[in-house]
This record gives C-alpha cells, sequence and structure tokens, in this order.
C-alpha cells in the first residue's frame, strides 16, 4: 500500500511529538538510572577508591563474592527472607480489603486508618517499632508480660532468632495500607453481576472467593507483590534505623551491606559487584514474577 | 565571537554561578573547611574566621559541617571530583585510611618548622595521630573511655569502690543483678569495648600487624566469661547491641550499676538521669587504667592549593586562646595543655563531678588501646566485631568465633 506524503509527514509529526514528550524523562531515566549503572557494570570489573586509579582485574570481586564472603551469603538469604514475606503481607491486606469493602459500620475510618502507615516516612516507622520492639520500656513487652504471656521480656532487636522477623513485621505494617488500597480498587472493579450469577449457580462464598474474587485480582496482587518486594529489598532506612544490620548479620540485607562496603569500608569496587549481582536478582525475580501473573503485567488491554 | 568561544564563556560562567559556594573557596587566598557534626558551634566559628581574616587580609573562610555518617561519603565524592576542602576535621581511624593512600598531608615538616606549636598540645594526644612515622592531623577536641558508676547500686549491693580489676567487674556485675537491673554496659562503636579484653592482656594483631594474634585459649575464656555473665544478666545485653545513645540511655535510667563509655556521655547522662548527682555518680578510670580514645583532629587535604595558609588556620583554631574558648563553650578537652588547664580550674567549682569526669581524660593518656594506627581498620572492625557479638549474645561458642574471627580478619588483612 502507497503511504501519502501528508499522513506520513502527520505519521512523523506525531512521533516527534510523542519523543519530545517523552525526552526529559528519558534524559533522567538515562542520567540517573542507566549511566550509574553501566558504571557500576563497569566498577565491578575493578580495583577503585576514591583515592586509588582504577585497575581493571577481571572477575576478582566476584570471585570472593562468591566463594570467600560469608557475609554476602547472610545477606543474599535475609534478602530472599524478607522478599518471602510479601506474600504474608499481602494476604493481611486482602483480608482486611474484603473487610472493609463489605458494608460494616464506619468502614471509611477503617480504610484511614489503614492506610495511615504508608504515607509515614520510613525512618518514623523504623523508629516507632524500634521503641515498640524494645526489651524494657516496649509496649509489646509491657502488654505481653502485663497479661502473663512471657515471664522475661523478649529482646526482639537483640536477638539472633527474632531480630529479623522484627523488621519483617515493621516492613509489613508499613506497606499494608498500601497493599489494602490497591486490592480495594481490584475488588472494586470486579462486576457485581458475576457474584450473582454464582450465587444463582449455588457457588458458595468461598468458591466465589477462589472462582471470582482471585482471578480477577491477579493483576493487583502482582502489582502488590512487585511493589512490595521492590520496597522489601530496598528498605534500607528501616534496617538501618532498627538494627543497622545486627545483631551480628542477623539483619543484614544486601542493600545495607553494600552501602557499609561502599561507606563504611570504602570497597566502592567490591559493592559494585555486589550491586550487579542484586540488580540481576531483581530483574530475575520481577521476570518471574511477571510470568506468574500471566506474562502480560502491565499490558494496555486495546479493544 | 565566534559560537564555540560563546559556548565556553556560558559554561564557565554557569559553574562559577551555580557551583557550590565552598567550591570557589579552593582559588588562591581562600580556604574551605570541613568539620564534623559541630554546627552548634557556628558563632565560635565565625568568630575565629574574622579573627584569622583580620591577621590575614584578603583570605576567604568557606566553612561547612556534616553530620556523623555523611562526611566520610561527601569528603570521598569531594576528593573524586577534585575538589576537596582544604581543612578537614576527623574522627576515629578513618584518618589512617586516608594517610596510607595519600589523601591527606603529611604534617610532620609544618610541625617541625614550628617546634613551639608542637608543644602546646599532650604528647600522647598527638602521637595517637601518627603512622608511618609522620604525623597527620592536629588535636581539635579529644576524649577517651572511663567508667562510669551509680554510686546507689553500688550502696544497695553493699560495694564500697569501684572495681580493682576485670573480676571484680564481672563479680560486681552479678551483685548488682536483679529483676530489671543489670550491672555493666559498655559503648562499642569503633573499638570502644577493647579496654575490656587489653586488662587480659588480649592483643588484636600481632606487634608488626600482619596477622590476628587474638585468638587464644586465655582471650575465649574472657568472651565466654563475657557472654555468661551477658546471659546471666549481669550485663546488659545493649552492651552488645546498642551504640551509643542506647546503653547511655539505659544507664541514664538508673537501673545499669556501671558504664564504660567516653567522656561525653557524662553530659549525655547527666541530662537525662534525675539522680545524678555528685553523690550519685562515680567517675574512675577503667581496670588497669586502659582508655579508648574517639578523638577528632584537622588535617588538610594533599590536593589543597594553599597548605601553609591551612596550616595556618588549622594554628589559630586550636592555638591557646580559641582552643580555651571553645573548651570552655563545649565543655571538652581539647589536648592544647592550657585550654584544658583552664577549663579544668573552670569546672572544679560550678561542677566538680565533670571536672572528676574530665581529670580521667588527661591521666594514663600512655594507656590508650584500640587505638591501631590501621589502613583497613573499618575492615578488620566490621569482620571481627559480629562475630565477637556471636559469642557475646550466645549464638557461638567463644572459640568457634575467635575462630571464625581470626579468618575473617586474616582474610582482611591478606587483602590488603
Amino acid at each position: 500500500m502507497r503511504v501519502s506524503g501528508l499522513a506520513l509527514r502527520k505519521s512523523t509529526r506525531r512521533a516527534i511529538l510523542i519523543w519530545a514528550f517523552l525526552a526529559p524523562s528519558l534524559l533522567i531515566f538515562l542520567l540517573y538510572r542507566i549511566l550509574p549503572l553501566a558504571w557500576n557494570v563497569v566498577l565491578s570489573f575493578q580495583a577503585w577508591s576514591p583515592m586509588k586509579p582504577a585497575v581493571f582485574i577481571g572477575l576478582d570481586n566476584y570471585q570472593e563474592m562468591l566463594f570467600d564472603d560469608d557475609v554476602f551469603w547472610q545477606a543474599l538469604w535475609n534478602t530472599f527472607g524478607i522478599i518471602a514475606s510479601a506474600p504474608i503481607g499481602i494476604a493481611i491486606a486482602l483480608g482486611l480489603a474484603l473487610l472493609v469493602d463489605s458494608n460494616i459500620r464506619g468502614r471509611d475510618v477503617y480504610r484511614t486508618i489503614i492506610f495511615l502507615s504508608y504515607p509515614l516516612m520510613t525512618v518514623a516507622v523504623a523508629i516507632i517499632w524500634r521503641w515498640m520492639f524494645d526489651e524494657r520500656v516496649g509496649l509489646i513487652n509491657y502488654v505481653a508480660r502485663a497479661a502473663h504471656l512471657v515471664d522475661k521480656p523478649i529482646p526482639f532487636l537483640n536477638s539472633f532468632t527474632w531480630a529479623l522477623p522484627s523488621v519483617i513485621a515493621a516492613n509489613i505494617w508499613q506497606m499494608l495500607g498500601f497493599y489494602m488500597v490497591i486490592i480495594l480498587s481490584g475488588l472494586q472493579t470486579i462486576p457485581g453481576n458475576l457474584y450473582e450469577a454464582a450465587g444463582i449457580d449455588g457457588a458458595n462464598a468461598f468458591h466465589r472467593f477462589i472462582r471470582i474474587t482471585v482471578p480477577l485480582l491477579r493483576p493487583s496482587l502482582f502489582l502488590c507483590f512487585v511493589i512490595g518486594m521492590l520496597n522489601s529489598v530496598t528498605s534500607f532506612d528501616l534496617v538501618y534505623v532498627m538494627t543497622g544490620g545486627g545483631p551480628g548479620r542477623a539483619t543484614e540485607i544486601l542493600v545495607t551491606y553494600i552501602y557499609k562496603l561502599g561507606f563504611n569500608q570504602t570497597r566502592f569496587d567490591y559493592a559494585a559487584a555486589v550491586t550487579v549481582t542484586f540488580f540481576i536478582l531483581l530483574l530475575g525475580i520481577t521476570f518471574l514474577a511477571n510470568r506468574l501473573s500471566g506474562g502480560n503485567a502491565g499490558a494496555v488491554e486495546r479493544d | 565571537m565566534d559560537r564555540r568561544r560563546v559556548l565556553k564563556t556560558g559554561i564557565a560562567a554557569a559553574t562559577t554561578l551555580f557551583a557550590p559556594a565552598y567550591l570557589h573557596a579552593q582559588s588562591n587566598k581562600k580556604l574551605s573547611i570541613l568539620t564534623w557534626n559541630i554546627a552548634d558551634q557556628e558563632a565560635l566559628f565565625k568568630e575565629e574566621f574574622a579573627d584569622f581574616k583580620a591577621a590575614n587580609p584578603g583570605v576567604e573562610i568557606e566553612w561547612l559541617d556534616k553530620k556523623g555518617p555523611d562526611l566520610p561519603a561527601f569528603y570521598q565524592t569531594q576528593l573524586v571530583a577534585g575538589t576537596a576542602p582544604d581543612i578537614v576535621d576527623l574522627q576515629g581511624a578513618l584518618w589512617v585510611e586516608w594517610a596510607a593512600n595519600g589523601a591527606i598531608l603529611d604534617l610532620t615538616p609544618y610541625f617541625q618548622a614550628d617546634p613551639e606549636f608542637a608543644k602546646l598540645f599532650n604528647a600522647d594526644y598527638l602521637s595517637s595521630w601518627v603512622y608511618d612515622k609522620k604525623n597527620y592531623l592536629v588535636p581539635f577536641y579529644v576524649s577517651k573511655t572511663l567508667l562510669f558508676y551509680n554510686k546507689l547500686m553500688f550502696n544497695v549491693a553493699g560495694l564500697s569502690a569501684p572495681p580493682a580489676n576485670f573480676d571484680d567487674i564481672l563479680k560486681f556485675s552479678q551483685a548488682m543483678a536483679k529483676d530489671e537491673k543489670t550491672g555493666f554496659i559498655t559503648l562499642n562503636f569503633d573499638w570502644l569495648y577493647w579496654p575490656l579484653l587489653k586488662m587480659n592482656g588480649i592483643e588484636l594483631l600481632t606487634p608488626e600487624m600482619k596477622k590476628p594474634a587474638f585468638n587464644t585459649p586465655e582471650a575465649a575464656a574472657v568472651v565466654d566469661r563475657l557472654a555468661k555473665a551477658t546471659e546471666a544478666g549481669a550485663i546488659n545485653k545493649i552492651a552488645w547491641t546498642g551504640r551509643w545513645v542506647e546503653p547511655n540511655g539505659a544507664f541514664s535510667s538508673g537501673t545499669v550499676g556501671m558504664m564504660h563509655a567516653h567522656s561525653a556521655a557524662y553530659f549525655f547522662v547527666k541530662g537525662q538521669g534525675r539522680w545524678i548527682n555528685r553523690d550519685s555518680l562515680g567517675a574512675v578510670e577503667m581496670p588497669g587504667d586502659w582508655s579508648t580514645p574517639t578523638n577528632h583532629g584537622f588535617a588538610i587535604s594533599k590536593s589543597s592549593k594553599n597548605p601553609e595558609l591551612a596550616f595556618a588556620l588549622i594554628k589559630h583554631m586550636t592555638s591557646n586562646k580559641w582552643a580555651t574558648k571553645f573548651a570552655g563553650i563545649r565543655r571538652v578537652l581539647t589536648a592544647n595543655i592550657a585550654a584544658d588547664k583552664a577549663l579544668l580550674a573552670a569546672v572544679q567549682e560550678e561542677d566538680p563531678l565533670a571536672h572528676a569526669v574530665l581529670q580521667t581524660q588527661l591521666a594514663h593518656t600512655d594507656k590508650m588501646t584500640g587505638n591501631w594506627p590501621l589502613p583497613n581498620d573499618a575492615q578488620i572492625k566490621d569482620a571481627f566485631w559480629p562475630e565477637l557479638q556471636n559469642a557475646l549474645l550466645g549464638r557461638k561458642d567463644a572459640k568457634t568465633a575467635l575462630a571464625d574471627a581470626e579468618r575473617a580478619v586474616a582474610r582482611v588483612l591478606r587483602r590488603s
């Protein structure tokens, strides 16, 4: 088919307009995301510090990371632990969303209360929960002891067993409001006639939930999972303020370890290698989550 | 004017207009100074700078202050950009790494050229900034650890004097531990806990500083005793988990018998603990008189275009006149002998307890430990401390933890 000159000029003008609108965002993305990432990749193959010129060392940093660094592995497992906690938060949020989506009295108040945790600064959340978990003056221990649930206070943040679950609990609490709003908006897009038809067919509440609610909520749940996962693995401020990665390395996650390597130990080269690994890990998990959600998350469907 | 020249002129003008103000101070007769978490002294610094400028007409000084964790990162980025400030205030062992890597200037020739200046300072504090036989810093303000003890808790436990040795520390701690009360706590950032090991004859590294020396049966026994005392509640767990706010807070609450901390902690706990007065708080040296310093000093960036002028400003700021004024306002020792003498005389009447605390800072300065001039100090600390924590909090037995720590420290030393 022959395209007329006028139509071509129109499509060209349209393309230029699109690129003109995209350019500022793309430029910022290039400057603050792509270039640092590319430099990180280069740096991970070098020995470099702000006080020494860069020397190419091949895979030495990666070799040290994989075969000679126990802390990296500990931080990696802890990071997986935090990622694995995202579905717990989503499940709780789903329950809460179903609750506040029903016709209970004061549901708007409940929605507001649950959402309030999300806009709080992470540092503030960390400080609040650090005091809540405090062994001597913390509210949780106070209530537990007052209710005679425990004899001795639980050293939540000072214990190798409790520290990571405590940080995860604070992280879930902060994200709960966000999850709930996303799921709630997903619930409200499900046509009511589907439930009515299922009811006429004799489906009970559980079956309606499994057969209608969950499948139609899949995009919302995927969004929650990806954002929740990214928020969890990058929750540097939460971990740093609550435990600093300790006790020992009990709450060290990759992002806190990268910071310590770079700014406490002046090992920017090695930190770059861990960062590249971390980035690949995130890419892999996001890809996997996308596949699990049907493989077209984020796509715009047109009639 | 051709297009290229217009472009160059434009870029130059934009750079001049939008570059941070203190970067302008890199040109001749201009100095930039970066201090560490001491923004509250702005009025005094302005006074000092005005005085310096009056004596050195045409000099401009740009002052910048950064909070604790921000300064090292900030300085390193400026170093990479080639815009490091002329003078930088450094704390802990960071200076060794920067000195070993050629970021800061060897000040030995300046001290040699002006022997009277060196005599202004306590020799032990001054020599704590020597690496490879070269002196890199001038003391700004100094502090070292001591033992604070709660006399009220001592009385209840029937204890009449502070501990004289490690055994006493553990014994007294156990005697005071009851319900919510614990006997001992220590600050643990940097190497502040090291006097506990040093008083038992434990060394971190071999004398040539090439190999770990701490993995010995004696060290395992000491760590094991500390771990058992922690488990029994004699030592407060916060000693091994908190950094400085938490241990200070715990001691301020009046439920901890003894606290090993640097002198700056006195003003913190006094401000928080209503129970604290001359009769209720004691301040003495740790058994064996061992202490760990946590000092601040001024260094000059090697990239400074005006090192002589920078050294002149440092001399000015640490002179008898200004060090005395600074010590008086901040209630800190400066290692300037005259200034410290004046401070001690001033507080003797108005705050005898502060006087007792500050006096410990000038005693036994030859027995400071945990301040090894190691270029890779941060890495060694990060390799050693988590393993020690594992032992002290009961996750690993002392022998295993020390063996693991030895492997981790040896790896750092080998890599360096």
